[in-house]
């Protein structure tokens, strides 16, 4: 009997403890939101992705508070390491918002204006509010245009997938989508993309080449009628299979972007399709020969802006305000360019990165999106069965 | 007082076991249930139905893909027990420096995380790698074709299994008494003859046992697939990844995940059958 005594004395001490935990996590939030009340007061950008992304913003986040405008606003990134739980901001923001929570610390978050579409689905049109024009005077030096989320999303960098080769090797790069086709099939061997689905490089490939044929609304439609015209773009891509990189005689298409990266580092291929960024990187590092460059073909393969939005649930919209000004300024512009290669969204003249050697004539202004819902998930599919698994 | 002594040394073990019951019940018998649950269902309407399973039996890539898997985790089983018992008889039976040197290297491969090992490998025996450029330096062309291809990944798999096996037969032959071996020498047993009727009859479970843990760290491996594995076929694990995470086709993903399942029973049923039969000669 003692033992059952004791096994509900331990329990009881279990709960109690749970319960202090509890209470002395509510007590640390009530203390942060009491300290905002003093004069400086903070503004919280959530944001996430890879190291990159994480490297760059911290940077900007202390460049905006040794700025004249961080004495008014004290600006703290909270961040989410893709991999670990990478759906999670969005998760986070539409679940508060569907409790009805108001006046939270998400003040500012980054978004691509394809995850707009993903955001205002779950959570409503009510998610975001509306940016003042007059508070973010930077504004007007903003190039780039985005497809969705006017007057919500304010885009402050661009990255597209480029056309990465060895000059060594290739003197005189394909100019335009035909171009490209030709030139893989007069090099058998030389030309690799990896797996639509283990990353943007290959899926961009697969996309540009399916939507070639087809108007450009189809682009930013979900609409499926679409899908009954693919074939045209899938016959063409059948027909390079023969084409592409092999290993022991058999055709290789590798998973992930650094997948074709290694091959092109390697020597075992001379063009591949590429994220600029990623392929800046890597330039930069070394982990790529120095003759290595980079093209965008005509129609371009498709690319990424990504924006700061503000939540309708956030607590400091004129400091989120202040930040959109701040990063649409030279100076963190600059940072973006040094520290992510990412495409500046003002006038390249105002960059003095030396990363800008790399970018030149990747325009922000000039970009392809794509935003086409479950269709590309489906149009994966399809290259799965009909390509990956085998031409037929 | 007697009474309350009874009931706990009645009641003592159960509670024992209790955490780790509940543990097991929560992390592999509550995940099974619904896996099988969702495997049953259909994708839109969510009735019942066998065509996510119909899917994987007729499907003739899905087919492939299954053979293929099987075809390369029993060759690392046949091979890593090969070369892990040619490896435990010599670490057993000699004791030099070599040899314990050997042994720290055999334990080695426990520490390296998969990734590394695997991106380190690549980068040695790649179309281009390590290897192809000593070729290269000795002015002549070489290509191992080890990237994408069974051969690649069972030598991978090979570098992560020899080791293990190596050491679970290890342990067996420990059971081997030197006393034994040195009467059978001096009746004039050859080296052959100790092997096969002392040897081999002493350490055979243990075959069976490694070679169960071998087949089922194989046969779902994710890793060594993804980053060498070639488009098609695949294995399983790619496979089942794909399915969850790409085309987000759960019930397809848990129909799979059922039928890997399955397959590493079938060594767990030959684990349990070779653990629970009696000693006939010792």
């Amino acid at each position: 009997m003692k033992f059952w005594k004791r096994a509900t004395a331990a329990a009881a001490g279990i709960l109690l403890f749970v319960g202090l935990a509890g209470c002395s996590n509510s007590s640390a939030s009530s203390k942060k939101a009491s300290s905002s009340s003093v004069k400086q007061t903070n503004v919280t950008l959530w944001a996430g992705g890879s190291q990159n992304v994480k490297d760059g913003m911290s940077k900007i986040v202390s460049a905006f508070n040794a700025s004249p405008e961080g004495k008014k606003y004290h600006l703290n990134l909270e961040f989410i390491l893709s991999g670990t739980s990478a759906a999670s901001l969005q998760d986070r923001l539409v679940a508060a918002k569907k409790a009805g929570q108001k006046k939270t610390n998400y003040d500012l978050i980054l978004a691509s204006d394809s995850d707009y579409a993903a955001y205002t689905q779950l959570g409503g049109k009510g998610i975001f509010e509306k940016y003042d024009k007059s508070q973010i005077s930077n504004l007007k030096n903003d190039k780039a245009t985005i497809s969705a989320g006017k007057g919500y999303l304010v885009p402050y960098r661009g990255t597209t997938v480029v056309l990465a080769y060895d000059s060594a090797k290739v003197k005189n790069p394909p100019k335009t989508s035909k171009e490209l086709y030709t030139w893989i099939k007069a090099n058998p061997g030389k030309f690799a993309y990896n797996t639509p689905e283990s990353g943007g490089a290959g899926a961009a490939f697969l996309q540009t080449a399916v939507y070639n044929y087809l108007p450009k609304s189809a682009l930013t439609s979900s609409d499926s009628k679409w899908a009954n015209q693919w074939d045209k773009g899938l016959s063409l891509l059948k027909s390079l299979n023969s084409y592409m990189y092999k290993s022991g005689g058999k055709v290789v298409y590798p998973n992930k972007n650094q997948g074709t990266m290694d091959l092109l580092a390697n020597g075992q291929v001379e063009m591949i399709p590429a994220w600029q960024d990623m392929t800046t990187m890597a330039l930069t590092a070394g982990t790529l020969p120095k003759t290595v460059k980079m093209t965008q073909i005509s129609p371009a393969f498709t690319g990424n802006l990504d924006s700061l939005v503000i939540p309708s649930i956030g607590s400091n919209k004129k400091g989120a305000e202040a930040v959109m000004n701040f990063i649409l300024g030279k100076k963190a512009q600059n940072i973006l360019v040094d520290t992510m290669a990412a495409i500046p969204v003002i006038d390249q003249k105002e960059i003095t990165s030396d990363n800008l050697k790399y970018i030149k004539g990747l325009n922000a202004k000039d970009f392809r999106f794509s935003s086409t819902g479950d269709l590309a998930t489906q149009l994966i599919q399809k290259w799965d069965s009909e390509i990956e698994n085998g031409v037929k | 007082m007697k009474k309350s002594d009874d009931l706990k040394k009645k009641w003592a073990p159960y509670l024992y076991v209790l955490p780790a019951f509940f543990l097991i019940l929560l992390l592999i018998v509550y995940p099974v249930v619904t896996s099988l649950n969702l495997s049953l269902r259909d994708k839109v309407t969510s009735h019942f139905t066998l065509d996510n399973y119909h899917y994987f039996f007729t499907d003739q890539v899905q087919l492939n893909n299954i053979g293929y898997t099987l075809f390369v985790a029993v060759m690392t089983v046949v091979l890593a027990l090969l070369f892990g018992f040619m490896l435990a008889l010599y670490i057993r039976f000699n004791n030099n420096g070599l040899s314990k040197t050997v042994v720290a290297l055999t334990i080695l491969p426990q520490f390296i995380p998969g990734l590394v090992a695997v991106y380190s490998m690549m980068l040695v025996v790649r179309n281009g790698g390590v290897l192809s450029r000593i070729a290269q330096s000795l002015g002549f062309t070489f290509n191992p074709n080890l990237m994408y291809s069974a051969n690649g990944l069972i030598m991978v798999n090979l570098w992560f299994n020899i080791p293990f096996a190596a050491l679970l037969l290890l342990a067996s032959l420990a059971n081997v008494r030197q006393a034994s071996i040195e009467s059978a020498r001096d009746i004039g047993a050859d080296k052959w003859t100790v092997l096969l009727k002392i040897i081999l009859p002493t350490t055979y479970k243990q075959f069976f046992i490694a070679g169960a843990f071998v087949f089922m760290s194989n046969v779902g491996s994710f890793t060594t697939p993804f980053l060498m594995g070639g488009n098609n076929p695949q294995m399983l694990g790619v496979v089942l990844y794909k399915e969850f995470n790409q085309y987000l086709d759960y019930n397809k993903a848990a129909a799979l995940s059922v039928i890997l399942f399955l397959l590493c029973s079938l060594s767990a049923i030959v684990y349990v059958i070779v653990n629970m039969r009696k000693e006939k000669w010792r």
